[in-house]
């Protein structure tokens, strides 16, 4: 069928019509076959001109449509609306820039003229390879998976489940009566913590920086909520092990490690922890505490449901004990538990699996882990933790007060090759915090550079200066001795080696990334940073996407950050798929995407490794390659490598380009 | 004045040097009206032989422009880009086609002055070459 194509030129007012001689372009591209109607208009983006274009459409019956006027960036939308409204597919219709491109950077009205002409002779070439493109839409499934039960996937949980949806429908039967329904929807959330409790890190602190606030307090109502809310199901002890499928349709397989205590039955009175007669370092407490063999990592922990630790524990290593068991006034310990796989359907993934601090003896000039009185920041903050070891007291391995400690910041700094950005504050809390306890303590606090943003944290500084905490610039070099009484901390300034005494030294190790980053990076196929962190999609404009649609990287499994930059991002993730996973909706695609012809695809396999959003994959039957639409943005790299021509791109095919390139190319 | 006649095909992608050439206009800085441009959705997608193509159609230089390497919308599809068109530049010169026919090069959203600086460079260039032989080989 010989197609109908509508030229029509917007004179932009004064813009493109005294640039440009718009007339001598309609007449002659009036006489190109197939044009049977080509105009121009004053100012086609006006409502008049939009109804001008709609009415051409309709009256001209016609089945292309070409704009030349101004950028697309501008209208193009607009446009293509009215093109839809006037029951045109949109994709028929094709937009040329004879203003930005044109008439504003070509004064001579000839050669601008010129120009013109080829761009829209370009476009009514194109118009016979014109496809429509419908739009795409699938059903979606509302559910969300977080990983982590940190400050930031918690609010992330809590933001995707706050509200249900009402559901009316009305129908009308045969008889015209109508009924109607009303049913209410909830978005179910997965919260998988691969610890025995949620609460993360921030839980550990007695008092947090830079309320002073503490923790567990802050956190416990958040916790309690999570727990006791209907749509989410909380799965602690667990771990990630499978996920397959994209955006709106992802499944997942997840791990609920044995616990050997049943979570029904157990009442959180802790009776058994006592009979154990295990004890191993408790790494909650930086390894400052024992814990037993049945155990929660501290008290208050939520769930409040204990779990054994089955390296560990004599019964489950073939040993005569049922210490636990009988000491269970519920009969909830139970030996026979296992490992169970379940699997969830999800539309939505969040990874909120946090970080952790580096170990210290990475760093062996600080002498951590071969003087007793050398502790990380945690360990410190676990020692001020009124639920820590010594109840609150600072104190050195042998039961004294410390009279001196030294503070080191920026604990390989220069070997990580970046800032962790939150230790000067939590150094700054923390002196503070032993400062209340211990006033006459003597506080030396190292730094090479003081990283003090954000509108609270120069104030909590000055004061910390202010309560005498000495604060010594040095080169980064400091070193740790012990003369078999004191410690020495060795340091260089610009013009000398010093040195000071201390009775303790605490360490400010570099944020790293936590242990299953690199499984889950795995699993999803998304990329790490340098440093081992998740990848966003773009630091600046999706600072918490990640590479892949549908997935999101929050909290400090993207890189370093405190806790109300990791409750943000976990707000704020939950946002984005809030208003894209509509409950009762569908999900719209990207039209523009790549199909492959498997009828002529050799299998070859080259698109599969050049796509930078893995959204091709093999379908190893067929021995083709298959696109999914859901991942597909459309770039077409993948198009302009397949050697056989069966990879086409929907709105910038080889004929339509080819089309264009025929006519400006003369 | 120069010879505006000498075709040059330039590819813009939709992100980046599409709004660079806007911006240029935004800015009425003059660009030489032999620039015939062509929207792609991104550099990634210039096929080698779009290049060739508009050569046998009479272009005498094709340039294409993309996003500055790590600020590819599509994350690298210029980076295909710059691997696909050295390649190519390579085989134009056994066709007798000299290098400097074929640009690759990057502007940015913002850069409206770069696209003009750009611009004409090329045609500045392709003015010097003069218009292309005709070449046997290629039909």
């Amino acid at each position: 069928m010989q197609e109908r194509i509508g030229v029509f030129v917007c004179k932009c007012g004064p813009n493109i019509g005294d640039k440009i001689d718009v007339d001598t372009i309609v007449n002659e591209v009036k006489n190109i076959d197939g044009v049977v109607t080509a105009k121009s208009h004053n100012l086609l983006c006006s409502n008049d001109g939009l109804e001008f274009l709609k009415e051409e459409i309709i009256k001209g019956n016609l089945s292309r449509v070409v704009v030349a006027a101004c950028t697309p960036k501008m209208y193009e939308q607009k446009f293509m609306n009215t093109c839809e409204e006037a029951g045109l597919n949109p994709f028929l219709f094709h937009m040329t820039n004879i203003r930005e491109q044109v008439a504003w950077v070509t004064p001579d009205k000839i050669l601008a003229t010129e120009k013109a002409r080829k761009l829209c002779l370009a476009a009514i070439n194109r118009m016979s390879f014109q496809e429509p493109i419908e739009k795409k839409e699938i059903d979606v499934q509302p559910d969300v998976l977080v990983v982590g039960g940190g400050v930031a996937g918690l609010e992330a949980t809590l933001t995707l489940t706050a509200k249900g949806r009402k559901i009316i429908l009305v129908e009308k039967d045969d008889s015209g009566k109508t009924e109607t329904t009303e049913s209410a929807q909830f978005r179910r959330v997965y919260l998988v913590e691969k610890s025995p409790c949620i609460g993360g890190v921030s839980a550990r602190f007695e008092e947090v920086y830079q309320t002073m606030e503490c923790a567990p307090c802050m956190l416990s109502p958040e916790l309690q909520e999570v727990l006791q809310k209907e749509n989410v199901e909380t799965l602690t002890y667990s771990e990630v092990e499978e996920i397959v499928g994209s955006f709106g349709n992802f499944t997942v397989k997840i791990r609920r490690k044995a616990r050997y205590v049943s979570e029904e039955a157990c009442i959180g009175c802790n009776a058994c922890f006592e009979p154990c007669p295990i004890e191993i370092p408790n790494q909650y407490d930086g390894g400052l505490s024992k814990r037993k063999a049945i155990y929660l990592p501290y008290a208050g922990a939520l769930p409040n449901v204990p779990v054994i630790d089955r390296l560990n524990c004599l019964h489950l290593n073939g040993k005569e004990c049922n210490a636990c068991e009988q000491a269970c006034a519920f009969g909830a310990i139970n030996f026979e538990d296992e490992d169970r796989l379940i699997e969830k359907n999800v539309g939505a993934i969040i990874l909120a699996v946090g970080s952790k601090l580096s170990d210290p003896t990475q760093f062996p000039q600080f002498g951590y882990g071969k003087y007793d009185n050398v502790l990380s920041a945690i360990q410190l903050e676990r020692l001020n933790a009124s639920n820590g070891p010594t109840g609150g007291k600072i104190l050195l391995r042998n039961g004294q007060e410390p009279k001196s400690i030294a503070f080191i910041y920026c604990v390989g700094r220069k070997e990580k090759g970046y800032c962790s950005g939150i230790c000067c504050m939590y150094m700054s809390a923390l002196a503070h915090h032993v400062k209340e306890k211990l006033p006459d303590v003597k506080i030396y606090s190292f730094y090479t550079d003081l990283c003090l943003p954000k509108k609270e944290h120069q104030k909590i500084f000055e004061k910390v200066l202010a309560k005498g905490v000495e604060f010594i610039r040095s080169d980064g070099s400091e070193y740790v001795d012990y003369d078999g009484k004191k410690l020495i901390v060795k340091y260089k300034t610009e013009s000398s080696v010093k040195s000071v005494l201390a009775d303790m030294v605490i360490l400010a190790p570099p944020v790293e990334p936590a242990k299953d980053i690199e499984k889950l990076a795995k699993l999803l196929d998304i990329p790490l940073d340098e440093h081992g962190f998740f990848s966003e999609e773009h630091i600046l404009m999706k600072p918490f996407g990640a590479p892949l649609e549908g997935v999101f990287v929050v909290g400090t499994c993207q890189g370093p950050k405190d806790i109300g930059d990791s409750v943000a991002q976990g707000s704020a993730s939950a946002g984005k798929i809030l208003s894209r996973l509509m409950l009762g909706e569908k999900l719209e695609l990207e039209p523009i995407v790549a199909e492959i012809d498997e009828e002529i695809c050799c299998g070859c396999n080259t698109c599969i490794g050049l796509c930078p959003f893995s959204a091709i994959h093999r379908d190893v039957e067929k021995k083709v390659s298959v696109i999914d639409d859901t991942l597909c943005r459309g770039c077409g790299t993948c198009v302009a490598a397949c050697p056989t021509g069966a990879t086409k791109a929907k709105n910038f095919t080889m004929e339509q380009i080819s089309a264009e390139i025929m006519e400006v190319a003369k | 004045m120069k010879d505006e006649k000498l075709a040059i095909v330039t590819f813009l992608c939709n992100w980046c040097s599409y709004e660079g050439a806007d911006k240029a206009g935004n800015a009425r800085l003059n660009c030489p009206s032999n620039i015939r441009i062509i929207r792609v959705m991104c550099s990634g997608r210039i096929e080698p032989q779009f290049v060739i193509q508009a050569f046998i159609d009479g272009a005498s230089g094709v340039l294409i422009l993309g996003c500055h390497p790590g600020d590819c919308h599509y994350k690298k599809g210029n980076y295909k880009a710059i691997r696909r068109i050295s390649l190519l530049k390579k085989m134009l010169r056994q066709f007798g086609i000299e290098q400097d026919r074929v640009r690759l090069d990057w502007v940015s959203a913002s850069e409206g002055e770069r696209f003009a600086k750009v611009a004409n460079e090329m045609a500045e260039t392709i003015e010097q070459l003069g218009p292309l032989p005709e070449l046997k080989i290629l039909n």
